[in-house]
């Protein structure tokens, strides 16, 4: 009793928490895997949901966050204390040494003979001259500014926001509306997703991507029905299933604007349409 | 008359002697003129005899004594190799390296208590964010793979298996300044000072 139970208990649950509309499918499928028992179909054929697969790519960030105030403090307090507790370095007691020295030579009775005794073979190479030497050394070298030079705004750019994680946007035809998605494409017989993914992504006009999927197994979904003038009979709507890929951190070539964007997760909400963005907000991580 | 007297000690002698009949037939010979001659040759004769049979045996057994020191001084084990991090070294302990201790007024006290407690918190509330975006991410994965399984068992499937090429997964984390372009690292001489142990 229990294995048919949990088939209709799970439809029941779903239209709880789910909206009315996906009734429907809900007991097409359960019946569906109760036929699978005795006819051998072959995958996804009566199903109404076109599948496509879109990959949710990933640059991830090339620069250390800014710290917050109170990581600041925080930060100097622990070198503070590190200080206070450690024994003197050979540096730091060279300096001493030299100071004290520099000390006696100031005062009258001075008898260099003494001193020099020990002191007549080395060279006079104060441990003050060294950090000086190593400080000059230092502004020799130009490291690259933080924030790049290009301009933060400019969302096509893959440079810009180097301390976040930026996700790719393209905007593509849907229906009869230019909407900004994550590259998407139709699933084809004889595939798995992730290859259709993957083929997304080298279909993308004008990108040499190539990115390191993280798995096999997808992060999430979206589900949208079509509208009713073009539902026909065996076609309710669509299934997008989202897999993760991560580009390589050497430099990346320009896209063209207009057709792709590099956005931080907090500028999300600017691109994508609510229901869409509800879905893919949940996967994406930005830490 | 001597040579009569030679012959008969000689003859008491053998009979008691069995071995020194050769002894016999050596005094007889001519070859042999003087008696202490013959006494040299005697053990010469006398010992290739024993050695046939006790000696090869003899040798065995002092190899084998030998080969039993060795596997007993073998079995003491090995010096283990110190680990350079666990012992302090000497410098450490030199007294003329120690700091004069600050004195902390006592608004400083309270300053850097309070820092920690507000530290702790902070903490915590971060690591709360974290495991809350980890579970959100994974509760997402699972209903994915569960929409796949509606759809096709063998998408399913292959979702399921797992991915070889992954791993070893490289990716160079972020640093404070970005890399500069087409920058050259200048040449450097090292001396490596690393102690080796063999065991």
């Amino acid at each position: 009793m229990a294995a048919p139970f949990s088939r209709v208990y799970r439809p029941l649950w779903r239209i709880i928490t789910t909206s009315a509309l996906n009734r429907g499918v809900r007991n097409v499928s359960s019946s569906r895997q109760q036929w699978s028992a005795q006819n051998v179909k072959p995958a996804g054929a009566a199903s109404p949901w076109a599948l496509h697969g879109a990959v949710c790519l990933q640059r991830l960030p090339a620069v250390s966050q800014d710290r917050s105030p109170i990581e600041e403090e925080f930060m100097e307090l622990m070198h503070q204390m590190e200080l206070e507790r450690s024994l003197l370095s050979d540096h730091e007691l060279r300096l001493l040494e030299d100071a004290a020295r520099m000390s006696r030579k100031q005062e009258e009775d001075y008898d260099s003979d003494e001193e020099e005794e020990d002191y007549r073979d080395k060279e006079i190479v104060t441990a003050q001259d060294l950090e000086d030497i190593w400080e000059q050394k230092l502004k020799q070298f130009q490291p690259a500014p933080r924030s790049q030079a290009v301009d933060e705004k400019d969302v096509s750019s893959s440079e810009r926001c180097l301390a976040d994680s930026l996700i790719l946007l393209v905007k593509k035809h849907v229906g009869s509306q230019k909407l900004w998605l994550l590259p998407q494409i139709q699933w084809q017989t004889g595939e798995t997703l992730r290859q259709t993914a993957e083929r997304a992504l080298a279909s993308l006009p004008g990108a040499d991507l190539t990115a390191t999927f993280l798995g096999n197994a997808p992060c999430g979904f979206y589900k949208y029905k079509y509208p009713k003038d073009i539902q026909k009979e065996g076609s309710v709507g669509a299934k997008v299933f989202f897999f993760k890929a991560v580009l390589p951190s050497h430099k990346h070539l320009p896209l063209e604007k207009n057709s792709f964007a590099w956005v931080k997760k907090e500028e999300l909400q600017d691109f994508l349409k609510p229901e869409y963005l509800k879905q893919v907000r949940r996967f994406i991580m930005a830490l | 008359m001597a040579g009569i007297v030679c012959r008969t000690a000689s003859r008491v002698i053998s009979s008691q002697v069995s071995c020194s009949s050769s002894v016999v037939a050596v005094r007889n010979s001519h070859w042999f003129t003087s008696m202490l001659s013959l006494k040299t040759s005697l053990p010469l004769r006398a010992e290739p005899k024993k050695k046939k049979k006790v000696d090869p045996r003899r040798e065995i057994m002092m190899k084998e004594r030998l080969k039993k020191k060795l596997k007993r001084l073998e079995k003491v084990a090995p010096e283990l190799i110190p680990i350079e991090d666990f012992i302090t070294p000497a410098k450490c302990f030199d007294e003329t390296r120690i700091r004069d201790a600050p004195k902390l007024s006592f608004e400083e006290s309270e300053r850097r208590a309070l820092l920690l407690k507000e530290w702790s918190r902070y903490k915590y509330s971060q690591h709360q964010t974290e495991m809350d975006t980890i579970n959100e991410a994974l509760e997402a994965q699972r209903q994915a793979l569960d929409e796949l399984k509606l759809e096709s068992e063998e998408l399913y499937k292959a979702a399921l298996s797992p991915d070889t090429d992954l791993f070893p997964f490289q990716h160079e984390g972020p640093s404070y300044t970005p890399p500069v372009t087409n920058y050259e690292a200048p040449e450097g001489k090292y001396n490596d000072i690393t102690r080796v142990y063999t065991q």
